[in-house]
């Protein structure tokens, strides 16, 4: 050990003395730290501003004066997702989905209908996220610090000098990789300092942290186990830097690039204007409630009249034009459901393609766990959409009752016309007032952590296979120093 | 220097090597013995760096036998080369650290522990200047470079030492150091195979001096009396044996 640990030390002493890789370090370890540093502000300011709106949505809601109940409906109110405890570390696909819902009657407001594609890595090129700088960057300067720490020694002669020494190639390969896997500890220690405090401050789960910190180890532990074989194996220095840099290039650029395009293909998704359309059309051949003749609202008709034991719907003890509302927003809100299960299922299929990408890609492993663990996901918004629409479904039927109960028939007919009956159909606050508030449930650290077991289980193999190449590299060295 | 056990500290009986179907090394046999010079002189393609890679461990023979004190290099590399100090015609340090470090960094990765003393005192044997001591190699001559790889050999303590033209490129009197030095690792018992083409250098030191042609020793002669080699029968086989 103590032989692993004099490489180690020699080739941190060359890396601090060596101007080049010190500055390169210095700079990438000043970028982690100003993306962990900008993105923990950015998502701190977001959550507040967050909770502020939601606060502000309830109060204007509940702020409504005594009113129509159906007014109410089209007042409409706010669901607005709450910040997630590592969007700091990786804000996922959250700054594509949004974070905010308008809820009123008979529509589903929301981008719930968007494009997969969206969430390519190099789309996020733009943003300054602590992930980024972990997936991206830190992989890049690790292989051109690393491609010539052995393929170099191997072209100063140094290497053969070294294993005359006795020390076997292996253990040289050991030290090197501790070296390099030490660099990268540093340059992401703002990264991993930035886990740590969302963990101890509350705003983030152990179990996320610590899974996440994990996922992040095991693909840096890749990179540096894959560099220092690849250096091992070549025979110039140069060699072994253009095959890691096609090498990252490939795994980090291309695939994660090529993914969404292969998931489009293979699953496709209909765009906002084709679904939008096609909902219209359905909407039209649903029904019309304003129309006697429609066949499904005339036997709806038939249906209640007889439910209540009349034949006129004069004499239902309740107000007619709130039961069509409620079964009205019933069909409508089936409607936007098939759509939006049809959309999330397409979605679903494409990153089942992604995930299967991970296979060729450790980078598409580390997204998945690391924006899963951070409930930035997909997953994640569909999971908001859904709590969002249940609330906006619940609410609207509410007024609807309301409007069938708490509002005769005979003023709701006339309010238009009768300054006295628009009054009396004019409900008191205190029912929206006493309405729920938004509050959506966070999935449970089982959940979350289940969905991340997968693609932690294909960076772990990733690793696994890095950790094979490795040894075999290392015990060729022993016969390959010329 | 450590003693053999034994007196036969090289011992290479019928090796070949074989690139493909060409035989680099051809029915091989030669032994160094513990307190002896052993010169291999040899053409440019006779097999001399390939004979120094299979005693190294860096190439399996296809047949036959190597032994470094012994012990099999093809079976036990690490082992073989810790009794190995192997100085070779460019010596290569590293260039970011000292000549001290350089040979702190190298005693490590031997398994030894370097002490401060000891070092001063080989950089003294080895007439290391002593202003360069704490420089770092990057700026370091050629005879300078060796005199640290030398100096790196005795306090390994190496029992073998492998010299591959160790004297090209150096001056009359850093080739004289050189020599002086190696007589010196000899009289303390190493065992020392110098490959080289500088046929009066090796002469004046060489106990016994190998022609290698085609992959196998051809000739071999051995120094008698104060003048120790005949220069001219020496200078006539080495240039039958470049011819070959």
């Amino acid at each position: 050990m103590s032989v692993i640990l004099s490489v180690t030390r020699n080739e941190l002493r060359h890396l601090v003395r060596s101007r080049v890789a010190l500055t390169g370090l210095i700079l990438v370890a000043l970028l982690t730290f100003a993306a962990a540093l900008t993105s923990n502000a950015y998502q701190a300011d977001q959550a507040g501003l967050r909770e502020r709106l939601q606060h502000a949505a309830d109060q204007d809601f509940a702020a409504q004066p005594n009113r129509h109940p159906h007014r109410v409906v089209h007042f409409g109110h706010f669901a607005i997702r709450p910040a997630s405890g590592l969007a700091a570390m990786d804000p996922g696909v959250e700054a594509y989905t949004g974070n905010m819902i308008f809820l009123e009657g008979h529509r589903q407001n929301s981008a719930n209908f968007g494009d997969a594609r969206q969430s390519s890595l190099l789309v996020r090129f733009g943003q300054l996220s602590p992930a980024l700088v972990l997936q991206v960057i830190v992989p890049l300067l690790l292989v051109f610090i690393g491609a010539g720490m052995i393929a170099g020694e191997r072209e100063r002669g140094t290497l053969r000098q070294s294993l005359l020494a006795g020390i076997s190639g292996g253990a040289l390969l050991s030290g090197k990789a501790l070296a390099l896997g030490l660099a990268a500890l540093a340059i992401s220690t703002p990264a991993f300092g930035l886990l740590l405090w969302l963990g101890a401050s509350g705003g983030a789960r152990l179990s996320a942290v610590g899974l996440t910190t994990l996922g992040y180890v095991a693909y840096l532990a890749f990179w540096t186990l894959l560099i220092i074989a690849v250096s091992a194996t070549a025979n110039r220095s140069r060699s072994a830097l253009i095959g890691l840099v096609g090498a990252w290039a490939f795994m980090v650029v291309l695939v994660p690039r090529v993914a969404p395009e292969a998931a489009a293909a293979l699953a496709p998704l209909p765009t906002r204007v084709e679904t939008d359309i096609a909902v219209q059309r359905d909407l039209r051949s649903m029904g019309d409630s304003h129309n006697p003749n429609d066949p499904y609202f005339a036997a709806f008709k038939q249906k209640t009249l007889k439910q209540y034991g009349v034949t006129r719907v004069e004499d239902l003890p309740v107000n007619y034009r709130g039961l069509l509302a409620i079964e009205g927003e019933k069909l409508t809100s089936s409607l936007f459901d098939r759509y939006a299960d049809q959309a999330f299922g397409a979605m679903e299929a494409q990153g089942r393609v992604m995930d299967a990408l991970a296979v060729v890609s450790p980078t598409v492993a580390i997204r998945r766990v690391s924006m899963t663990l951070a409930e930035t996901d997909l997953f994640a918004y569909r999971r908001f959409l859904e709590q969002a629409e249940a609330y906006r479904y619940d609410l609207v039927q509410r007024l609807n009752r309301l409007q069938a109960t708490a509002v005769t028939a005979a003023d709701d007919a006339a309010k238009s016309k009768n300054a006295a009956a628009e009054a009396r159909s004019r409900i008191s606050a205190d029912h929206w007032q006493a309405m729920p508030h938004f509050d959506p449930k966070r999935p449970s650290a089982a959940d979350v952590v289940g969905r991340a077991v997968p693609a932690l289980v294909a960076l772990l193999l990733w690793l696994a296979a890095g950790a094979v190449f490795a040894a075999r590299a290392g015990h060729r060295l022993n016969r390959s120093a010329a | 220097m450590k003693t053999v056990d034994g007196d036969k500290a090289i011992e290479i009986a019928d090796l070949v090597v074989r690139y493909g179907d060409r035989a680099v090394i051809d029915h091989l046999a030669l032994t160094v013995r513990a307190g002896e010079v052993y010169g291999l002189l040899g053409g440019n393609g006779a097999g001399k760096s390939t004979t120094l890679q299979a005693i190294l461990g860096f190439v399996r023979p296809s047949a036959g036998r190597v032994r470094v004190v012994g012990r099999d290099p093809a079976s036990e590399p690490a082992e073989v080369r810790r009794a190995i100090a192997y100085i070779p015609e460019n010596v290569a340090l590293y260039e970011h650290l000292t000549a001290r470090e350089n040979i702190d960094y190298f005693l490590r990765l031997a398994g030894l522990r370097p002490v401060a003393d000891e070092i001063n005192k080989a950089f003294g044997t080895v007439g290391l200047a002593e202003e360069a001591w704490e420089r770092r190699v990057s700026g370091f001559s050629k005879g300078m470079r060796q005199k640290t790889a030398i100096a790196l050999a005795v306090l390994r303590r190496a029992s073998v030492l492998l010299l591959d033209e160790p004297t090209s490129g150096l001056d009359p009197g850093a080739t004289a150091d050189f020599n002086a030095l190696v007589s010196r690792l000899r009289g303390e018992g190493a065992a020392i195979l110098i490959v080289t083409h500088d046929l009066i250098g090796v002469a004046d030191i060489a106990d016994r001096i190998g022609f290698l042609e085609r992959g196998r020793i051809s000739d071999e002669m051995v120094a008698e009396g104060p003048e120790r080699f005949d220069l001219r029968a020496l200078h006539n086989r080495f240039s039958r044996a470049r011819a070959a």
